[in-house]
């Protein structure tokens, strides 16, 4: 099978998952217990005609799927629809606060990678040693720290009592961002980097003790070039898997620490638009998460053959 | 009327550990507030009057406004913000009196006609001048059903607005209504720019196009999400009020430890409605004061259900004195509070005469703790072993605390208290949605009135109106609420007010717990505000200036 092939067969699954998820999504909310009409009228008491009116203007008075085709309609003509909470367009109130949550998971990301593979590799490597059981020890507790804990710890340490980070907002400037950002990118790191150095090294560890590593240093390979050709390289599937699921995962985790930090970003949206039965927001806010999931591990699965040829080899898609 | 704002209220106090710790009282003015000198704070009418201007200054939200349009201005968030930058016909004064705003002078020639004259020399912040029109498309949007205005409540009897004169308009009533003309020193009584809402239509008041009011700040900018910055107005018509503030930063944090440590690092200079966990720590620290000022705020435990148990007076009188009040005052917001007497505050008293007032709050029945005589009490009535279902959130230490002390009185009068935990928009929706308050028999809010009227309250609970959850329904005291409401004459209007409270007070068809201060946090930099809970309707930052005189 060629690799367009693959690619194309990869794309159509992501396309069918969306529009799955976009039916469930849309579904699931319909389902959820309270009436957004009562929601939207506060407290109020409208007559019937303007109850009648208000689920007119928002389309409660359609059928279900009716009201499904027309978002679906919508949604593919890039419209979100109107956000009733924030008075605005669905589109506008989410791209006001995605830059912030993009900045905040990149960080983090590099963050998990940086940290996480660099403390794994160093623990496979040193097996044994002191290194190691500190690298397992602060594994532990970063795994069992979390993200809310961390915020509370950081921000009162790094930030009111030795003044080195500010405490709240986003910054203005890439540099001033970067300097809001890295207390929330540590606090929603932690438990993730842990993670990764855990994966990390126990799929070194694996490499290292396996055969062909053996029979390339008994054959007088280079230390270096069987760690990098070998032992790297084939741990590194395992690795990276774990990496897309983390990276995706977070965009939702974000709540916390961006609620923790003032931060304005999609995370501490989502929480206050399903309060609020914000349908329209949630239910973009969700597909948009769906999609950054699917495509991250769609990614993943086609970067797999590129690492490992062995799966390519064996037809590269899975 | 009040429904999602007062969860809100909850929602906006405290989310750490209790740390129930006695207050030192801060300095100020003492004003009014506790006749108790042993109290454990004092209310101050006034800070310091600002030195100097100042470039700018930045203020706290609890959470971030979903728009500035007023007819969606129910909540404390956008109000804080608005209350700067819109004006509205007459204007709710920091001792919570009212005077003339936009409307330089009002008259009342017929009980069902309000007739008000414009204030002359006006400018909205893009530079037109204010006439009639603009006030008459303004108050007519709270009739709309299209716009749907949080405000249709105090616009119910309105049968229609009009303008009388090129600086006159004319409100006809359907039925006299004495509350109508007090709202209007609120939010119902803001005025924008007609010119301005016909072309902004749906949006507004939402981030992008911001509103153009007349107030002493103009809308700069909103960063949604992050914050809304206003600037000062330098063509504002009151000298008295004109900013001294170049700018106003509002940045939005839900969070309450990262207010306080807002607080703490300087970052934010003040904020409204801090939380009780934090008042020791603020009350003591070096960065700043804390105030507290006059409110109109009753923490109540809703009885929402008058079939169960609690159906019988004797009961839910039982279950009032059984609840350890001041207990509650101590453990929840650090003493700084008062055991309530009444449904509505002392303050929604004011401008009715003060003996009159007195001698009706004599008169009121008191429920003084004591669990012995209320086990008795309950024992009558036959519904030992009965179970009552309290409705709580994780909202706030305080909620918690309230609910505990609610079951344990329960449980002292022979009744089963269940307490049912929801999430916090599970809770909100007990104020909006029937079916979320099937099978509840308690939930507890903290209740405010917009208008110096104890009528914003008892209107509420006329029967079938909107609030009255528990469908509680007395025919005497509905006369009296709709004779109060419609009585020309102030002595009259009192009277009957006082008759409602008194029938409220004896069937007690919500549990009032306490009342508690505005409090608010002011930076070493700056000062001016006059701590209130007006600061919803009222350009409060206009006052606020440098501590310092500058050079």
């Amino acid at each position: 099978m060629s690799v367009a092939v693959a690619v194309l067969r990869k794309l159509a699954g992501m396309a069918v998952t969306l529009l799955v998820t976009s039916f469930l999504v849309f579904s699931s909310l319909y389902l959820a217990p309270g009436d957004p009409v009562s929601f939207l009228v506060r407290g109020r008491s409208p007559s019937p005609a303007e109850m009648a009116a208000i689920r007119r203007q928002f389309g409660f008075d359609q059928p279900f799927l009716e009201r499904y085709w027309h978002w679906l309609d919508a949604v593919l003509h890039g419209d979100f629809g109107h956000s009733y909470l924030f008075h605005e367009s669905v589109g506008a109130v989410i791209w006001s606060r995605l830059p912030a949550s993009l900045l905040l998971v990149a960080v983090a990301t590099l963050m998990i990678a940086v940290v996480g593979i660099g403390a794994g590799a160093l623990g496979a490597l040193r097996r044994g040693t002191r290194t190691d059981k500190g690298v397992l020890l602060l594994v532990t507790v970063g795994a069992a720290v979390p993200s809310f804990a961390a915020a509370i710890v950081l921000r009162s340490v790094f930030g009111v009592r030795l003044g080195w980070f500010p405490t709240i907002g986003n910054g203005n400037g890439p540099l001033d961002q970067l300097h809001h950002v890295v207390l929330p990118a540590v606090a929603l790191s932690v438990t993730f980097m842990s993670l990764v150095t855990r994966v990390t090294r126990t799929a070194m560890l694996d490499q290292l003790g396996s055969e062909h590593v053996e029979v390339a240093l008994s054959r007088g390979t280079p230390h270096r070039t069987v760690l990098r050709h070998h032992v790297l390289r084939n741990a590194l599937g395992p690795i990276v898997t774990v990496c897309g699921l983390l990276v995706s995962g977070m965009l939702v985790s974000t709540a916390i620490v961006e609620t923790a930090f003032g931060m304005s970003g999609i995370g501490s949206l989502l929480v206050q638009c399903v309060d609020e039965l914000d349908f329209q927001v949630v239910q973009a806010l969700v597909l948009l998460v769906v999609a950054v999931f699917v495509v991250v591990n769609t990614l993943v699965d086609l970067v797999y053959p590129l690492i490992d040829p062995r799966v390519a080899a064996q037809g590269g898609a899975r | 009327m009040p429904t999602l704002r007062t969860v809100r209220g909850a929602i906006a106090l405290a989310t750490l550990p209790l740390t129930a710790l006695a207050l030192t009282a801060c300095s100020g003015t003492a004003h009014g507030g506790s006749a108790d000198q042993s109290a454990a704070y004092r209310l101050t009418a006034s800070t310091a009057a600002a030195k100097g201007d100042i470039d700018g200054f930045t203020w706290s939200l609890f959470a971030e406004p979903t728009s500035i349009d007023y007819a969606y201005s129910f909540d404390y968030p956008p109000n804080t913000v608005l209350a700067n930058v819109c004006e509205s016909l007459l204007r709710w004064n920091p001792d919570l009196t009212t005077s003339p705003g936009l409307a330089s002078a009002y008259t009342n020639p017929t009980p069902t006609t309000w007739v008000y004259t414009i204030r002359s020399g006006v400018h909205f912040h893009d530079g037109k001048q204010l006439t009639a029109d603009d006030v008459v498309a303004s108050l007519r949007r709270n009739l709309d059903p299209n716009v749907g205005s949080d405000w249709a409540y105090p616009f119910r009897n309105v049968k229609s607005v009009d303008r009388t004169g090129p600086m006159q308009v004319t409100v006809t009533l359907k039925t006299p209504d004495s509350t109508f003309n007090k709202y209007l020193a609120a939010s119902p009584g803001t005025v924008e720019s007609a010119a301005t809402l016909k072309a902004d239509g749906k949006d507004y008041g939402n981030p992008a196009k911001g509103v153009n009011c007349t107030g002493p700040f103009s809308f700069s900018s909103w960063k949604p999400g992050q914050s809304i910055v206003l600037k000062r107005f330098n063509g504002y018509w009151d000298r008295a009020l004109r900013a001294k503030a170049g700018q106003v930063k509002f940045v939005f944090l839900a969070d309450a430890t990262a207010r306080v440590n807002a607080f703490q690092t300087g970052e934010v200079d003040g904020g409204w409605m801090v939380p009780p966990t934090s008042y020791a720590q603020l009350a003591a620290s070096a960065k700043g004061r804390l105030y507290y000022g006059q409110n109109t705020t009753v923490a109540d435990e809703v009885v929402n259900n008058l079939k169960g148990p609690l159906g019988n007076a004797q009961v839910r009188k039982a279950l009032l004195m059984a609840i350890d009040r001041k207990g509650i005052i101590k453990a929840g917001v650090a003493g700084v509070g008062d055991a309530a007497d009444n449904l509505v505050t002392r303050n929604n008293w004011n401008g009715s005469p003060r003996g009159t007032v007195d001698s009706t709050l004599k008169a009121l029945p008191k429920y003084p703790y004591d669990p012995a005589r209320a086990k008795q009490l309950a024992a009558g009535a036959d519904v030992t072993g009965q179970r009552v279902v309290i409705a709580t959130s994780p909202l706030d230490s305080q909620t918690t605390i309230i609910t505990q002390a609610i079951a344990q009185a329960a449980t002292a009068i022979g009744l089963k208290p269940q307490i049912d935990t929801v999430s916090p928009d599970k809770y909100t929706a007990l104020f909006t949605d029937p079916a979320a308050r099937k099978g509840i028999d308690l939930f507890l809010t903290f209740w405010y009135t917009s208008i110096t009227d104890p009528l914003d309250m008892y209107g509420s609970l006329r029967t079938g109106a909107y609030s009255n959850y528990g469908n509680w329904s007395d025919p005497q005291f509905d006369a009296a609420v709709d004779q109060a409401v419609g009585a020309a004459d102030p002595a009259a209007r009192t009277a009957a007010a006082a008759k409602a409270q008194q029938i409220a007070m004896d069937q007690l068809p919500w549990l009032p717990l306490y009342t508690e201060p505005v409090s608010v946090f002011l930076g070493n930099r700056i000062t001016g505000v006059k701590p209130s809970i007006d600061y919803l309707y009222y350009p409060w930052a206009a006052e606020i200036g440098a501590k310092e005189a500058a050079g």
